[in-house]
């Protein structure tokens, strides 16, 4: 490590940091598809991981890059845990729509999306025979369907 | 060899204890054998007191173990091994070997006989640890451990209403003597230095000359305090008659030899602090004399053999107090020495008297009233001839253990007014007075004894049946076939050898240990061994002839009187009684003294519980409600609305907050 970056070039690294920091938080807020929201938060782990590594070598010593070795390790268990996740609650629900799920309010407090309150509460559906089809993502800035796709959509 | 018994000293309350938890857990599998590890627990541990009386000395301590520390507060578990200290431990432990002998016999046949040796083995270990502990406080820990297996005890047939509540009212009374040894712990503490509760540090002339005079008035005030209800005496007194409900071995162990003991001990273990204020001293022997002839008066015409027994305890602890409080200026060591010396022979005879009284409550089918018995010296031999002995032992007749103990409290008595004298107090002419009065109470003893003796073993034969005229007054005592308790030989036999042998021991000890210990000094040698006992006053006595003769004198006219009245049918009693009708009536009625405390403190005790409970809950409970109506209205109306399980409000609504943390923290 013996040539260090100069003020500039830090300035440049940051910079692209928090854009990919603040564009994926700004993902995650937004978005309501669960798997754009999980690659949301992948993005602000860049974010943060690129930053660490440009004042890493700014200031020439190695924590920094250790620490983003530990945190891409950290991102791999997450994506596997997260993924699998997903996958159960698609099964369960038939949507990635993160609305759906909201069970955990204070019971009290009215739903925020009047709309959904019929979807959440609505039976479960039945897993069927056959070859499993498997979620895609929605377009980017279009809005899921509402309510809950039928099944056969799957199939698509 | 002299340092092993010092060392392994904790063994001696440990063996009673094992002993006892041998035989309650293993209950099922013992069942009648459960008294066995207790007598053999208990027998190891006499032994080892032995050892440790060789090894006694003024100064021999050994920290077993820490008990508690908090700061500065230590309190180890520190036990004393002084003359004092071993003097009880052997008694206690040589008196409840024999006992559970006993009751190893008595109590067979109850449906828990396990229960009750396991909780004397508790007991056992307890009073133990409280005459062997070197610590005001732990002293106190071991005290209320006394206090709750007498509970236990006298409720050991809980199912009885009357057993039940002799246990509740023994225990609320000794209660409030406990919060006087409570405070006096407190106060020690304040004033102590370094918080160092032990006796080494209470007791040391530093202390005691620096205490200020408040403290040195008000602790041994509040000490006496506790000392009346452990010790029964006026005005804590009237649980102990009561506590005749538990099973007689337990009368006989704890509310005779061992227990009520405690507060004597106490009182002559602080005897260095207590000698500081004479006044108190003169307030104990007042309290120790009113008691001691209150007593004898109650004891007079009681018809329940155990009752006399009861009363006469009370009196005979009274006696002790007596002597307790004449210890000013130099008959101080005089004093506690004939204290510490009644103590020892009383416990003999008494549990001697205690368990005879059982033997022949156990041959008459749990009848109890003497007045439906008498006779019963063919019937019972050795109960008959161990009864008189204990008896003769009580009345203090020479050579029996009692003459020599209350001899040596008579003398402390009329040493007393001239040390006061001595001593600039302008009292001394009530130790005179209450001189008079013990002897008074001296004869009221010999003859309320020979009173018990004669109408229980003289006169025509007569067993009980439920024909005689007594019989359904019942003295609100055991009535035939009620007792859930121990098995049932046949009625008018002499009990088994298990429960004689004991009684024979017993009898040996109250012939020979006044003899053994007092005419030859042992005991007060002994004694001088006694942590602090130097430092107190002493001066030369001679002995006079006066004094052991007036004793011996209205010992031998009480019994004589007795004899005339009660050894044949005779109708001068029942004549006695109606000439006299307004002051037997009383008698018999103990005076009125429960009905007294019924009609005044427990009515303004109700009245203070009424108007607290009306406090509680119009003020207390409201106030608490309306607060706590509070954080449930602000949680529903305006906190409840953010917890809308979305969790994109939830991560929005920690990015701003940390957004909002980083702003403070760049901009301040």
């Amino acid at each position: 490590m013996t040539d260090l970056l100069t003020i500039d070039y830090l300035r440049d690294y940051l910079l692209v940091g928090a854009a990919l920091f603040a564009l994926g938080m700004l993902g995650f807020l937004s978005r309501r598809n669960l798997i754009v929201m999980f690659l949301s938060a992948e993005m602000m782990l860049q974010g943060t991981a690129l930053s660490l590594i440009a004042l890493s070598r700014y200031h020439g010593n190695w924590n920094g890059q250790v620490f983003t070795i530990v945190i891409l390790t950290v991102a791999a268990c997450e994506a596997a845990i997260a993924l699998a996740l997903i996958m159960i609650l698609y099964n369960r629900r038939a949507s990635l729509d993160i609305t759906l799920w909201h069970e955990l309010r204070e019971e009290a407090a009215p739903a925020v999306v009047p709309a959904l309150e019929e979807a959440a509460t609505a039976e479960l559906v039945e897993a069927i025979e056959g070859p499993e089809t498997y979620p895609s993502l929605t377009p980017a800035g279009l809005e899921p369907e509402h309510p809950i796709q039928p099944w056969t959509e799957r199939r698509r | 060899m002299a340092g092993f018994f010092v060392q392994y000293v904790w063994l001696i309350p440990l063996f009673p204890l094992l002993g006892g938890l041998i035989g309650g857990f293993g209950a099922t599998r013992l069942r009648f054998n459960a008294a066995l590890p207790l007598a053999i627990g208990l027998a190891a541990s006499f032994l080892f007191s032995l050892g440790a009386w060789m090894s006694a000395g003024p100064e021999t301590t050994i920290v077993v173990s820490k008990w508690l520390a908090a700061g500065s507060f230590v309190v180890p578990i520190e036990l004393r091994v002084d003359g004092l200290s071993t003097l009880m431990v052997s008694m206690v432990t040589f008196v409840s070997t024999l006992v559970v002998i006993f009751a190893s016999g008595y109590m067979a046949g109850d449906p828990s006989y396990p229960r009750f040796f396991a909780f004397v083995g508790l007991f056992v270990f307890s009073m133990t640890g409280l005459v062997l502990s070197n610590n005001y406080l732990l002293t106190y820990a071991f005290w209320e451990g006394v206090g709750v297996c007498s509970y236990l005890l006298i409720g050991f047939w809980y199912a009885r209403n009357s057993a039940a509540d002799a246990a509740m009212k023994a225990f609320l009374v000794n209660r409030l003597g406990d919060i006087g040894f409570a405070i006096a712990i407190f106060w020690l503490w304040t004033i102590v230095p370094n918080n160092d509760l032990s006796y080494t540090n209470v007791l040391a002339d530093e202390t005691l000359r620096n205490l200020p005079d408040s403290a040195r008035i008000g602790i041994p005030l509040l000490l006496f305090w506790a000392a009346t209800a452990k010790s029964a005496q006026l005005p804590l007194y009237v649980w102990l008659p009561d506590a005749m409900e538990g099973p007689t071995p337990v009368s006989a162990l704890i509310h005779a030899a061992t227990m009520v003991t405690a507060g004597v001990y106490l009182i002559a273990r602080s005897t260095a602090m207590i000698a500081l204020a004479p006044g108190v001293q003169v307030l104990i022997c007042v309290i120790g004399c009113a008691t001691a002839l209150l007593a004898a008066a109650i004891a007079l015409t009681q018809n329940d053999l155990k009752r006399v027994m009861a009363y006469s305890t009370v009196s005979q602890l009274g006696y002790m107090f007596m002597a307790l409080g004449a210890g000013v200026g130099g008959v101080a060591q005089l004093a506690v020495v004939a204290a510490i010396f009644h103590l020892f022979t009383h416990a003999f005879f008494k549990a001697l008297l205690f368990l005879a009284s059982g033997s022949v409550m156990h041959s008459m089918g749990d009848v109890i009233d003497m007045r439906r018995f008498g006779g019963l010296r063919h019937r019972l031999p050795y109960t008959c001839w161990t009864f008189a002995i204990g008896g003769l032992a009580l009345a203090g007749i020479f050579p029996m253990a009692g003459f020599f103990s209350k001899d040596e409290i008579l003398l402390a008595l009329a040493a007393a007014p001239e040390a006061a004298h001595a001593a600039g107090a302008s009292w001394g002419w009530v130790y005179g007075l209450i001189y008079w009065l013990a002897l008074l109470t001296a004869f009221m003893t010999a003859f309320y004894t020979g009173r018990a003796f004669f109408m229980t073993f003289w006169g025509p034969e007569k067993l009980p049946s439920p024909d005689d005229p007594e019989a359904p007054r019942g003295d609100g005592h055991v009535v035939e076939g009620d007792d859930p308790g121990h098995g049932h030989h046949h009625v008018g036999e002499e009990s088994a050898p298990i429960m004689t042998i004991p009684l024979m021991i017993l009898a040996g000890c109250a012939v020979v240990v006044g003899v053994l210990f007092g005419s030859t000094g042992w005991l007060e040698h002994h004694l001088e061994g006694m942590f602090g006992f130097e430092g107190l006053g002493h001066s030369e006595h001679q002995f006079g002839w006066g004094t052991p003769i007036l004793g011996m004198v209205a010992g031998l006219a009480g019994i004589a009187l007795s004899y005339l009245l009660y050894a044949e049918p005779n109708p001068a009693p029942a004549r006695l009684a109606s000439t006299f009708r307004p002051l037997y009536r009383a008698s018999l009625n103990k005076f009125y003294v429960d009905e007294i405390y019924q009609w005044t403190v427990m009515k303004i005790l109700w009245v203070g519980a009424a108007v607290l409970r009306f406090l509680d809950i119009e003020f207390v409970e409201r106030t608490i409600v309306g607060i706590a109506t509070a954080p449930r209205a602000i949680g529903r109306n305006a906190l409840a609305v953010y917890q809308n399980g979305l969790i994109q409000f939830y991560a929005a609504a920690s990015a701003v907050s940390i957004a909002v943390l980083l702003l403070f923290l760049l901009f301040s």
